[in-house]
């Protein structure tokens, strides 16, 4: 049972990605890069998603907040720290887990509708990135950010884990990104400063 | 859709018709309104006090106060610091259809303290009420929806209460979004059921905590209807033999509202006289020490009604952080910003019903029981969630 409150609900699934929204405060906001799930084939697994965008949604007191001549501290404080603000977030699939496997390819049916998404607990993002085969996937989904979003994503995969093991872990990645972009150095140098940065 | 529209275009049309010829006449007639607001502002206290005795217990007008009835007043700075407190509540009614027979009420409170730049300390309190003791009245009857109504309404005055606590003796203003006077007790009042009467006394128990505090309370009002104000003129323009209970009582011309009269008479951000609002009930708020008094405020370019205690109206320093502090609250939002707020976390929506009925469902297969709704609510869901089809 996930011990974090669910970051999302699904609305609209593919086998390559789902997106979700829910009502959430600021402190609770997911993070561009971040590893999630959301339980598909009736619970038996759950698809994981890497966070690629999120948007927030219009929201019309926001909206009149925004156009009032200078609102007081308090009421901004209100929307950015307290009252939960419709979001969504849209994620690329990256793996599944099934019987408490990880698995780095894309699973056989995409979430449930309105499943809850949660984020990955330390110890789920450390196992799942144990193995790096998912940065193909990533790397060859189109129309995004991908060089940000595995710097981003690796970062977070590194903050997961002692600090003692966290350089280790960065080099090993920096290492299997050389090998799937030998072919274009400019890219391949701008990921590695990426991922140097804190 | 199962209204079918194309039968009420015409009464939809004689509404409209009708909604423009009153608001034509209600218009014309402000001009005479304003010349009596000035009149009984001129008349005579002894005489109109007099006139008020006559009217009997049953006539629902206005007591003047200390203020002048014509005069108005300009809003005080506001303060450099105040802490700014709404509840407000919904409820789901009891449901014999349902799976379980139960009724929940839910509060949702902020607190905004001015002048910090922290952000507000935001809370909801859901209850749920299933036992014996919640459910069946001293009667041997059901509770119904107007002992929830009420519950609720004391539920949010003893939310204030705790804010009011909480904020620590210092200065305040406890908002609530609707009047002071608890409704249901004023419509029982010549016999109210032991379980109104209770919950008047909580009620009035709350409001006296929250005097115990620093913090000012009142209630707003969006859109008023009353007309307490347009009864006084109208009273104070018979002659003093003939008022009698029956006399009074003559409803205002054309719907003119208090409202209506005030819109011409208030600029941006004044308030008019505080005044009392007569009734059986609001002499028995005065009996303990509460009794509501009210005022119009024009706030963001409508006129609304604000009730407060007398402890409140009677005291310049409480009265000017009511004024000054609806203003501010009123400025971005048109209503009390921390109204808005406090529904926004009462409000129970379908969404969430049918997650608290899915919630209940699971729980009774939990302890063996197997939730079962009425054949009338079935037979509801089966028609209400009618498949459209649609052609072409």
């Amino acid at each position: 049972m996930p011990t974090s409150a669910p970051i999302g609900r699904v609305t609209r699934c593919s086998i390559q990605g789902f997106d979700g929204g829910i009502r959430l405060t600021h402190p609770d906001r997911p993070s561009f890069g971040a590893l999630c799930k959301a339980a598909a084939q009736q619970g038996a697994s759950d698809v994981i998603g890497l966070i690629y965008d999120i948007n927030i949604q219009d929201d019309e007191l926001a909206r009149q907040l925004a156009a009032a001549d200078a609102p007081a501290a308090e009421l901004r404080a209100d929307q950015q720290f307290v009252r939960p603000i419709p979001i969504e977030i849209r994620t690329l699939t990256v793996g599944f887990v099934a019987g408490g496997r990880f698995e780095q390819r894309l699973p056989p049916q995409p979430p449930i509708t309105l499943a809850e998404i949660y984020p990955l607990e330390s110890e789920e993002v450390r196992q799942f990135t144990e193995r790096l085969d998912f940065l193909t996937l990533v790397l060859a989904a189109p129309q995004l950010p991908v060089d940000h979003l595995l710097a981003a994503c690796l970062r977070q995969a590194a903050l997961a884990r002692p600090e003692s093991a966290r350089r280790a872990f960065l080099i090993d990645a920096g290492r299997a990104c050389a090998r799937l972009l030998a072919g274009d150095l400019a890219r391949l140098n701008q990921l590695v400063q990426d991922l140097g940065q804190p | 859709m199962s209204l079918d529209l194309p039968q009420l275009l015409q009464p939809v049309d004689d509404l409209s018709a009708f909604a423009a010829r009153r608001a034509e006449e209600s218009a014309a007639a402000i001009p005479a309104a304003q010349r009596s607001l000035h009149a009984a502002a001129r008349a005579d206290p002894e005489i109109l006090n007099r006139k008020i005795a006559a009217a009997g217990a049953g006539w629902r007008g206005a007591r003047p106060t200390d203020e002048r009835l014509d005069a108005t007043f300009s809003p005080p700075a506001h303060p450099a610091e105040l802490h700014v407190l709404g509840a407000d509540g919904s409820q789901v009614y009891a449901d014999r259809h349902a799976a379980a027979y139960y009724y929940l009420i839910n509060v949702g409170g902020l607190h905004l303290h001015y002048g910090s730049g922290e952000p507000p300390r935001a809370f909801t309190r859901p209850a749920i009420f299933f036992r014996d003791e919640d459910l069946q009245t001293a009667s041997g009857g059901m509770v119904d929806d107007t002992l929830v109504k009420t519950r609720r309404d004391v539920a949010e005055m003893q939310a204030l209460a705790e804010l009011a606590a909480a904020a620590g003796g210092r200065p305040g203003l406890a908002l609530l979004d609707n009047g002071l006077v608890l409704w249901q007790a004023s419509q029982e009042h010549h016999a109210p059921r032991p379980e109104v009467r209770e919950l008047l006394q909580a009620y009035l128990r709350a409001m006296a905590a929250v005097q115990a505090t620093q913090v000012s309370l009142a209630g707003f009002i969006n859109r008023p209807r009353n007309a307490n104000l347009l009864a006084l003129f109208a009273l104070a323009e018979m002659p003093d033999d003939k008022v009698t209970p029956e006399s009074a009582r003559r409803p205002p011309p054309a719907g003119l509202t208090d409202r209506s009269l005030m819109k011409g008479l208030l600029d941006e951000g004044q308030r008019s006289a505080r005044f009392t609002p007569l009734s059986p009930l609001n002499q028995t708020f005065a009996d303990k020490g509460q009794e509501v008094q009210a005022f119009y405020l024009k706030a963001a370019g409508d006129v609304a009604r604000v009730e407060v205690p007398a402890w409140v109206g009677e005291d310049s320093e409480a009265l000017g952080r009511v004024h000054a502090g609806l203003l501010e609250q009123c400025r971005v939002t048109g209503i009390p910003y921390v109204l808005v707020r406090a529904h926004e976390l009462a409000v129970v929506r379908p969404a969430d019903r049918q997650t608290l009925d899915q919630l209940v469902a699971a729980a009774l297969t939990r302890h063996g029981l197997l939730p079962e709704i009425s054949q009338k609510s079935r037979t509801k869901r089966w028609t209400s969630n009618r498949r459209r089809h649609v052609i072409g």
